[in-house]
């Protein structure tokens, strides 16, 4: 019998249900998203590498449905097309999850909780973690590794340097991507000039010239060779790349300097106030104090609020390299694992600022919101 | 209790006619006894062996599900459909037809486009620009998905297509396109180019054998026996049979030749008589009776090898290591 079909012996889990209970007491209201939701916003937003792991049906007239492989998607769905969305709410939940997996049953228990549109993100940022932290706590896990890293910091140093369009793309591309962007560095150093060879004198007597006559020159020529725009892509976006690789020019490599300063930032790796002792002196050196100052200040103040709240944050993880592989996190992510187990994340969560305009709010929301492993918790803590 | 060995070939088309071929040339005419229209068939000379013809997608299904034995089928169907296909299917030998590359393909007019990274970097950028993901219309979903993946493209969709894929980025239901191609002649038309670095599989028909299949003494004992067959057929189209005549001794030049030429000397080296027999690629035929001929060869006769049967079978030790 395959393993994905067995079903849960035991009922309701009671210490999940006091767990989300205390949730619900800390003012998060309990939601019970559908189970079958459509199959496009996960898509969208995880990209199509989950596709795999996702339980997929399709209805008559052609629409794709999935099993929810996740709840934050629902919920920030379900809180968009309630009469609160735009407002501040928060929202806890329990209920199984679906996701092919080699290792374990594809049904599996999360909890978690979603909070929307509180401007006070630091306080926030800080509440996450340490309701986080009682979930493990619940459970026996009193002392879990508490992994952390911040999007926002890499964002603002990228986007504080000096370099092409083109290039800014593809490194947050590439950090979002996996939580080590080391091999990706030395691709980009190498990677270089993609045009073709004949192209390059072209380009190369292009690079010096007026921006809006070399682009109109480019669309006209391909429109003279009788190239009309196919798919998506309009006849102006192709010249505007084919220019801008020609902007890259003879600096297609990354600089030598600029790759030493990502290099130096991305080995940072101490508890949260030696790292912003580092940073601040990374930012001084390289000329960047106030284009790093708002992510930073953010970061200082969410050490303060997790300090108030009792975290112990000298042994919080903090590393500048960590991130959680999807590219919806925009400030804090975190993971907190069993140190006598390696890898799986016992609670793992982040902020998510960009996520609900891309499912169709209208203006920016902020979130923020985590996901408890019910099964692996309920193993590694033992019996209570 | 063991029923037939089954053995899964294509229905219809080219793939049945070169599939046909490829089992007559072996020595294992496939007949259809109960007449032409039959699903059913036999391999003449074998008792207990069915021939299933099925589409070849169907064949690979049912390769993955054990319920044949043995089929013909591309191998890229066997990567798209099964997943961990080493784990399920063992690829015995390709058949040198049915020859397509699984390609990535984009409009011509994208002339900054000529990687996989320039497609990645296009992709993020058609997402800032259109605030949604670049798609590509395949039916290789899966190929396309593993193999963007291992490019780093993150930001596309993939439109699934059952037929006609090529013309999806004209009728604007795709911005570009995964799918096989032989020639390249059908994308050309249709104003599009191959990715330089975008070949995502080189296939062609392959013997497969499933590894979910009942595999008892009888099953084996006639596989063996279709194994032997084609190695010895496959053995005989991979060679020339070259013969010489030498005086002297020819440890030496047998040696050389093995290194210049990549010749086997199935027979050993020359017995008394001074006969030798060598087996050679035949793009190196030419250059091999010039060697010998220096070397004093009076004459050297090229001939076409039927079978070569060695005490060996290769491919059905491929087949039991996989079972």
């Amino acid at each position: 019998m395959d393993a994905s079909v067995t079903t849960r012996k035991q009922g309701p889990d009671a210490r999940a249900e006091t767990l989300v209970s205390s949730y619900e007491r800390a003012g998060y209201a309990r939601v019970a998203p559908a189970m079958l939701q459509p199959a496009e916003p996960f898509l969208d937003l995880s990209g199509e590498d989950i596709r795999r792991r996702m339980y997929l049906t399709t209805a008559p007239d052609g629409d794709e449905f999935c099993l929810r492989p996740d709840l934050t998607i629902p919920v920030s769905r379900d809180y968009l097309a309630s009469s609160a969305a735009g407002k501040a709410a928060g929202f806890c939940y329990l209920g199984p999850v679906f996701r092919h997996r080699t290792d374990g049953p594809a049904e599996f228990l999360q909890a978690g909780i979603e909070s929307f549109g509180r401007s006070d993100k630091a306080a926030a940022d800080a509440e996450m973690l340490s309701l986080g932290l009682e979930a493990t706590a619940h459970y026996g896990v009193a002392s879990p590794d508490i992994q952390i890293g911040d999007v926002a910091l890499f964002a603002s140093l990228v986007a504080a340097l000096d370099l092409p369009p083109a290039w800014k793309r593809r490194l947050i591309k590439d950090f979002n991507r996996k939580s080590n962007l080391a091999q990706d560095l030395d691709r980009l150093v190498l990677g270089g000039n993609n045009a073709r060879p004949e192209y390059q004198g072209v380009l190369a007597a292009l690079a010096g010239s007026d921006p809006k006559g070399a682009h109109a020159l480019i669309t006209d020529l391909l429109s003279i060779a009788g190239i009309n725009a196919v798919g998506g892509r309009s006849v102006g976006e192709i010249a505007g790349r084919f220019l801008e690789q020609s902007a890259l020019g003879a600096s297609a490599r990354l600089p030598c300097d600029v790759r030493d300063l990502i290099e130096r930032f991305l080995a940072i790796q101490d508890n949260p106030d030696g790292a912003a002792a580092t940073l601040r002196a990374l930012a001084k050196d390289a000329s960047m104090t106030s284009a790093l100052a708002p992510a930073l200040d953010q970061f200082e103040s969410r050490t303060g609020f997790l300090e108030a709240r009792g975290v112990d944050v000298k042994r919080v993880r903090f590393s500048t390299a960590f991130g959680r592989g999807f590219d919806y996190y925009t400030g804090l992510v975190f993971e907190l694992t069993d140190p006598k187990r390696t890898g799986d994340p016992l609670v793992a969560g982040g902020r998510y600022d960009d996520l609900l305009a891309r499912l169709g709010a209208s203006d920016p929301i902020p979130a923020v919101g985590f996901a408890v492993w019910i099964e692996r918790l309920a193993i590694y803590g033992g019996a209570p | 209790m063991s029923g037939p060995l089954i053995v899964a070939v294509p229905a219809k088309g080219r793939l049945q006619e070169n599939a046909e071929a490829f089992f007559m040339r072996a020595g294992l005419p496939l007949i259809k006894p109960r007449g032409a229209r039959d699903y059913r068939g036999a391999v003449a000379g074998l008792d207990d062996v069915e021939v299933a013809y099925l589409s070849a997608s169907e064949i690979t299904t049912q390769l993955a599900a054990g319920a044949v034995h043995l089929g013909v089928t591309g191998e890229d169907l066997v990567r798209e459909m099964i997943s961990d296909a080493d784990k399920r299917v063992v690829l015995i030998e390709g058949l040198g037809f049915g020859f397509a590359n699984v390609v990535v393909a984009v409009p011509q007019a994208w002339i900054d486009v000529r990687t996989m990274a320039d497609v990645d970097d296009v992709a993020t950028a058609f997402r800032h620009h259109h605030d949604r993901k670049m798609r590509v219309a395949t039916k290789y979903i899966n190929l396309t998905r593993e193999f963007f993946s291992s490019h780093g493209v993150i930001d596309y969709r993939i439109v699934e297509s059952s037929g006609a894929t090529e013309g999806a980025p004209a009728a604007g239901t795709a911005e570009m396109i995964v799918d096989i191609t032989t020639s390249g002649a059908t994308l050309a038309a249709n104003g599009l180019k191959v990715v330089e670095d975008g070949t995502i599989l080189r296939s062609q028909a392959n013997l497969v054998a499933a590894r979910n299949a009942a595999w008892g003494k009888a099953e084996r004992d006639l596989a063996r026996v279709i194994l032997d067959r084609v190695a010895a057929q496959a053995r005989a189209r991979a060679f020339r049979e070259v013969r010489a005549r030498f005086a002297a001794g020819t440890d030496m030049l047998v040696e050389n030749a093995r290194q210049k030429f990549a010749v086997e000397a199935p027979f050993g080296v020359p017995s008394s008589s001074g006969m030798l027999i060598l087996h050679c690629p035949p793009d190196q035929v030419y250059a091999l009776t010039n060697y010998l001929r220096e070397n004093g060869a009076e004459a050297v006769a090229v001939a076409d090898l039927d079978y070569v049967f060695s005490r060996d079978n290769p491919l059905y030790t491929k087949l039991e290591a996989g079972l």
